[in-house]
């Protein structure tokens, strides 16, 4: 089986705006519209952010707010690690007696893999275990807080100009107030969607937008603009002489996670609280439908919905589904435009295959009768439960070396599973069998001379 | 190890936990207080190895003096140089250690693998499966660390393992047999390996 293993072996075309070959381990099918879809067109969302150390989910919101940083873990500055916290005790005198000293718990960081530790780079030892640690605060804060706030207003205006424009010459009974163009203008400067929430119950106008701007801010924020210096601080003079301590010039990396301060000496390297990830859930593009939805608990790796291709659609010949199935192979014909990698001509059984279906009690069931299928012995290899074996005859093209790939189409019968949004009249139909075909490339291997 | 001028016998001193299980082989010298896990291999070939006191040698450990590369092992004229290992230092599992000199408060992590031509200081930390093989010394508190042997100074030297020294020396007799030590004011007495 080249699903797990061998991964590039077999690959299967995608049907999408790009037409992606890629292996069915990283499909999914989407039972609704029943193709097969890629990562590339799926559209991916944001499911919920959790922190890979501590594990704690954090809303969407409250992350923005903590830009996207988890409050309680910290990453090593040398090393990117996970900072742990240590204890020791340190001997401190009493408060209400000075010339006795108690043993007083005294916590500071340290990173397991590289050996730093919060007290190499000054920080105190702090007396409560978590909570206590800060960042350095950035001293160009409040110029870039104000900067921000300008260029959002700024944005803002454009916006209301733009729409304007726009508006005066759209009919009143268009739904839509906001143009595709002016999102993305919105969320050029992160205004966010403050201004896309509507009123509950009030219906869409097109001026519904402009009167929610009216009532808020209008002071002005007014700018300095950035002073050019003439003078700029000469080197120091023993730049060139002066012998380098190599272990206290930070590396690239380590100045670089540490925007603010880009610290270019190591006694200066912080920790930053840890950065947090997200669990994405996909969708695909046509229907609108969720492909994989994972759990909202970050300890649990487990998906709600996960329509991955290798339940669905047949692998090499390998039934998944539990139904009995008949497999067409066809070769590719001449001048097939899906038909560009293949390097040998393939000559594949022209009978029907029927494929039995999975059943996960026949290794223990011993009573089972034997599978009746007749067999050519010249098509079909061998046959084991839900798999069968079978010939083709590679005639390769090209002499030179390289890898001998064909290509052909596998035709075959699904039995859609989901619940039908309409209850049918007639009772309890079967469902209808509907046909597949799917382009499936095979990489044999190299020619041995 | 058929040299007939060093004796083949291993020095214990009183105070040392050495199990049974460990191998170790040609002239060496164990310091007091140290403690060699079972499995450890010891193996002073090209010359003795001289261990000082309050060492912890974990399981799978080998501390090797071997010939180099270029040199047969019969070939006359060379000369066997001796191994030192200093005090308080801790060799963890399956590391590997052919480094002449090593000082004190050394830890060589799981898997670390140290070549002949390199001098330990002391407070060094080779990390977990740094292959280093350079000719050189390492300075003091330096901890190499990464796939990439990166390296950096630490401000203060890795603490002796006293709690887990006293630890093991009271546990390890209960589940192994030890290996005899020697008193230290008679003479030399072999010991049974």
């Amino acid at each position: 089986m080249a699903s797990l293993l061998q991964p590039d072996r077999v690959l299967y075309l995608v049907h999408g705006e790009k037409k992606i070959r890629s292996p069915l381990s990283t499909l999914y099918f989407c039972r609704y519209c029943s193709e097969l879809r890629s990562l590339e067109c799926v559209s991916h969302e944001v499911d919920s952010h959790y922190c890979p150390s501590c594990l704690e989910n954090m809303p969407s919101a409250e992350a923005k707010l903590k830009k996207n940083r988890c409050a309680n873990c910290f990453d090593c500055p040398c090393c990117m690690h996970t900072l742990s916290t240590r204890a020791t005790n340190i001997p401190a005198p009493l408060p209400d007696d000075p010339s006795k000293t108690t043993m007083k718990k005294a916590y500071y960081l340290a990173c397991g893999f590289c050996r730093w530790t919060s007290r190499d780079v000054g920080m105190a030892d702090k007396s409560v275990a978590s909570g206590g640690w800060q960042e350095p605060d950035n001293p160009h804060t409040q110029r870039i807080n104000k900067l921000i706030e300008y260029y959002q207003q700024l944005a803002q205006r454009e916006k209301l100009e733009r729409d304007r424009k726009k508006l005066a010459r759209r009919r009143p009974y268009m739904p839509l107030a906001f143009s595709q163009h002016t999102i993305h203008v919105v969320e050029k400067y992160g205004l966010g969607t403050r201004l896309q929430r509507q009123r509950p119950g009030a219906p869409i106008t097109s001026l519904a937008g402009l009167s929610l701007k009216e009532g808020e801010d209008q002071k002005e924020i007014n700018i300095e603009p950035a002073q050019a210096l003439d003078e700029v601080e000469p080197l120091p003079e023993d730049c060139y002489t002066r012998p380098i301590n190599l272990p206290e010039v930070t590396s690239l990396r380590q100045r670089l996670l540490q925007p603010d301060f880009q610290p270019a000496g190591a006694s200066q390297l912080h920790p930053k609280h840890k950065h947090l990830l997200i669990k994405r859930s996909l969708r695909c593009r046509k229907c609108e439908h969720n492909l994989s939805k994972p759990e909202f608990n970050p300890t649990s790796i487990k998906f709600k919905i996960q329509l991955v291709a290798e339940c669905q659609v047949l692998l090499t010949l390998t039934n998944p589904v539990e139904n009995i199935t008949h497999v067409t192979l066809v070769g590719c014909e001449e001048g097939d435009p899906e038909d560009i990698n293949s390097t040998a001509k393939v000559m594949v059984p022209t009978k029907e295959l029927v494929l039995a279906g999975k059943d996960a009690a026949a290794d223990y069931d011993e009573l089972a009768e034997p599978q009746d299928f007749q067999d050519d012995p010249d098509v079909v290899a061998f046959r084991k439960s839900n798999k069968i074996g079978f010939f083709i005859k590679v005639v390769p093209q090209r002499e030179e070396d390289g890898d001998v790939t064909v290509s052909f189409k596998i035709r075959h019968d699904f039995r859609n599973l989901a619940a039908p949004i309409r209850p049918s009249e007639e009772g309890d139909a079967p469902t209808e069998a509907i046909w597949l075909t799917h382009h499936v490339e095979l990489s044999l291997g190299p020619i041995i001379a | 190890l058929g040299d007939t001028k060093s004796p083949l016998i291993a020095k214990i001193a009183a105070g040392a936990v050495v199990c049974v299980e460990s191998e170790i082989r040609g002239e060496v010298t164990i310091g007091a207080r140290t403690v060699v896990h079972p499995k450890a291999r010891i193996i002073a070939e090209a010359g003795p190895i001289v261990i000082g006191e309050g060492n912890l040698i974990e399981e799978q450990a080998l501390i090797i003096n071997s010939y180099p590369e270029n040199i047969a092992p019969d070939s006359e004229g060379v000369e066997p140089k001796t191994m030192t290992i200093g005090i308080n230092n801790v060799f963890e599992v399956g590391c590997m250690s052919q480094a002449l000199k090593i000082g004190d408060n050394n830890v060589i992590e799981s898997k670390a693998d140290l070549g002949r031509n390199m001098i330990l200081t002391s407070g060094c930390i080779i990390g977990a499966c740094c292959q280093v093989n350079t000719c050189e010394v390492i300075p003091e508190n330096t901890v190499i660390f990464g796939s990439g042997c990166q390296r950096r100074v630490q401000t203060e030297r890795p603490q002796p393992q006293t709690l887990q020294l006293d630890f093991l020396m009271k546990i390890l007799p209960n589940y192994h047999h030890m290996k005899k030590t020697v008193k230290t004011t008679s003479a030399v007495t072999p010991a049974k390996n």
